[in-house]
C-alpha cells in the first residue's frame, strides 16, 4: 500500500485508457504514453498497466510494503528516504521508505511505475481517471493527501541492469517541432497563418487540451456540426487561439480542425509545458507511417529487452 | 446499386466515412471488426474509423469499407428501443421558446412530447445524446453565450438538436426542463441506456 503524505500539483491513476468514444467518453490515459511504456517494462508490467501520473510538482508518498518502482518521462528531481532516484531505471523500495517526488525544470509529466500496476475499479475497461467525469482512478480525482494506493502485488524481481537508451524518452523542449498533417480544412491561407512559425504554450495546458497564445483569423461557423475529434487534433475557435487536443478532450467538437499532429509526435502533447514554444511542420501521411514505424520499432526492441535484462 | 460514399483521412490514424448507411455501417463494424480498427464513432451521417496505422492504412481500409456497405445496403436497418423521457417543464428558458416558437408554454410542451426523436449519435461528454426529429417550428438558436453551468438532468433545444445533459457542465443550448434520469451511471451494468438508433419520447413528469 501506497499512502500519500503529500498529494503533488496533479497526480492521476493512468493505463493506456479507454475505447468508449461512441458513448461520448474521451480516451483519457497517459499523456506521455512512451513513459507509460517504458516504465512498465522497467518493472515487468504488462505495457497498459496502471500508474501514477505526476504533473509539474510530485508527490511524498510512503511505501507500506516492498515494491519495484520507476519513474519516467520529464527529469522530475526524486529522492528515496533522502536518496537520489535515477529516472529510467527501476528502483527497489522497502516497507517504510518515503518517495519524494519534486518538481521538472523542462517538461510537465512523468509516469511512477509500480510492479505489479495500481489498482483501481475498472471503467469501460480501464482505470484511468476521468477529472471532468469524475470517474476511474481513486473517485475520479486528483490525488490528495491521506489517500492510499493499493498495488497488485507479483513475485519479486531483482532490478534490470538495462535501461532505456536516452534517444527513445519523448523530447521535451522548450521548443517543440510538431509534425502534423493537413486535413481538408487546411487551405492556403490557414497553410500560411499556422505552419512554419512559433506558438507559445499558454497556461490552459491541462489533460483536456493546451491552448496556444497567437491567434490566427479563423474561419467562423456557428451552424457548423459537432464531428468526431481524432487524438492530436488541433481545433481552431472563434478567437482564433489554437488548442491541441489532449487525452481527456471531448469526443466531438464543433470549431474547425485543420490540422493532425501525427502519431509518432502525439507523446509530445504531455510534454508540452505553458511558456514553449511550437511550430507546425506538414509532413506526408508516407512519411508520417515511416516515422511511427521506426518509433514503433525502437520501443517494441527497447520493451524486450528491459523485461529480459534481468 | 453504389451509394455515394466520401472517405478522408484524419491524420495518420484515422478515416472519416461519409455515407447515408453510417449508422448500419457502424453495426456491422462493431458486430465483425475490420482488422486494425479500435473504434467506429458516429456522428450526423458519417463515422470516424480510429486506425492503428501500423496494422492498416486509411487507403487500404477504403475497399473493405466498401464491400460492407454493398452488402448493407440490400438489408433493412434494425429498428432501435423506444426510451420514455419524463420531464418536468420548467426550465429557465421554456417561455422564451414558446415565444420563438409562436407557441404558449403548454403549446411548446404538448409539440415537445409529440415530436418522434431519435438518438442520432452519442458525444459531448458521456452519455450525452444528440436528439434528431425536431419539428422546425421547434428548432432554436443557440445562445451567443454559453452557460458556465448547466444543472445535470436538464433537457434542451440547440439548432436542430435536443438534448438531456446528463452531467454539470458548461452548455450553449435553450433550457425548457429536468429530468431525473441518469445518462451516465457508472453503477448500473449498462451505464448509458441509450445508443444511435433508439427512438426518443418526452412526457411530462407526473412527479
Amino acid at each position: 500500500m501506497i499512502e500519500v503524505l503529500r498529494a503533488g500539483v496533479q497526480c492521476t491513476v493512468q493505463d493506456a485508457g479507454r475505447c468508449v468514444r461512441a458513448l461520448g467518453v474521451p480516451a483519457g490515459g497517459a499523456a506521455d504514453p512512451v513513459a507509460r511504456r517504458l516504465g512498465n517494462a522497467l518493472v515487468g508490467n504488462p505495457a497498459g498497466a496502471a500508474g501514477l501520473e505526476i504533473t509539474l510538482g510530485g508527490p511524498t508518498l510512503r511505501f507500506h510494503a516492498p515494491a519495484l518502482l520507476s519513474l519516467c518521462g520529464a527529469p522530475f528531481g526524486a529522492t528515496l528516504d533522502g536518496e537520489p532516484v535515477a529516472l529510467g531505471r527501476a528502483v527497489a523500495v522497502l516497507a517504510g521508505q518515503v518517495l519524494r517526488v519534486g518538481g521538472t525544470p523542462r517538461g510537465l509529466r512523468a509516469f511512477l511505475a509500480v510492479r505489479g500496476g495500481l489498482r483501481g475499479t475498472p471503467v469501460f475497461g480501464s482505470v484511468s481517471t476521468d477529472l471532468r467525469g469524475g470517474f476511474g482512478g481513486l473517485e475520479g480525482r486528483a490525488l490528495r493527501s491521506g489517500d492510499r494506493l493499493a498495488w497488485s502485488v507479483l513475485p519479486p524481481v531483482a532490478p534490470g541492469r538495462a535501461f532505456p537508451s536516452p534517444g527513445l524518452w519523448t523530447p521535451l523542449g522548450p521548443q517543440h517541432v510538431l509534425r502534423v498533417v493537413g486535413t481538408p480544412e487546411l487551405g492556403d491561407t490557414l497553410r500560411g497563418a499556422l505552419l512554419d512559425r512559433s506558438f507559445r504554450v499558454g497556461s490552459q495546458a491541462d489533460r483536456m487540451g493546451v491552448r496556444l497564445e497567437e491567434a490566427v483569423a479563423a474561419p467562423v461557423e456557428p451552424g457548423r456540426a459537432s464531428v468526431p475529434n481524432v487524438p492530436g487534433m488541433v481545433q481552431l475557435p472563434p478567437d482564433g487561439r489554437p488548442i491541441l487536443l489532449l487525452p481527456d478532450a471531448g469526443t466531438h467538437g464543433g470549431y474547425p480542425t485543420p490540422l493532425v499532429v501525427i502519431t509518432a509526435d502525439l507523446p509530445r502533447l504531455g510534454q508540452l509545458r505553458p511558456g514553449d514554444t511550437v511550430t507546425f511542420r506538414e509532413v506526408t501521411l508516407a512519411s508520417a507511417w515511416a516515422a511511427l514505424r521506426v518509433q514503433e520499432g525502437a520501443l517494441r526492441q527497447a520493451e524486450w529487452a528491459l523485461r529480459h535484462a534481468r | 446499386m453504389s451509394l455515394p460514399v466520401l472517405f478522408t483521412p484524419l491524420g495518420d490514424a484515422a478515416v472519416r466515412v461519409v455515407t447515408p448507411l453510417a449508422r448500419e455501417l457502424q453495426a456491422a463494424l462493431e458486430a465483425r471488426p475490420l482488422p486494425g480498427v479500435r473504434e467506429v464513432v458516429p456522428a450526423l451521417g458519417q463515422l470516424t474509423l480510429l486506425l492503428d496505422p501500423l496494422v492498416v492504412r486509411p487507403d487500404l481500409l477504403e475497399g473493405a469499407v466498401r464491400e460492407r456497405l454493398a452488402v448493407l445496403s440490400a438489408q433493412p436497418a434494425a429498428s432501435g428501443r423506444t426510451v420514455v423521457v419524463p420531464v418536468t417543464f420548467d426550465g429557465p428558458d421554456l417561455t422564451w421558446c414558446a415565444a420563438h416558437a409562436g407557441l404558449s408554454p403548454a403549446g411548446l410542451v404538448g409539440a415537445l412530447c409529440a415530436a418522434p426523436l431519435e438518438v442520432a449519435f452519442l458525444g459531448f461528454t458521456p452519455g450525452f445524446a444528440f436528439l434528431t426529429g425536431l419539428p422546425a417550428a421547434l428548432q432554436m438558436p443557440r445562445l451567443d453565450a454559453p452557460r458556465e453551468r448547466v444543472p445535470a438532468g436538464s433537457v434542451a433545444l440547440g439548432g436542430p438538436w435536443a438534448g438531456v445533459y446528463p452531467r454539470a457542465t458548461p452548455g450553449g443550448w435553450r433550457l425548457v426542463g429536468r429530468t431525473t434520469m441518469n445518462f451516465f451511471d457508472l453503477s448500473r451494468a449498462e451505464p448509458v441506456p441509450w445508443r444511435a438508433g433508439d427512438w426518443v419520447r418526452f412526457e411530462v413528469s407526473r412527479d
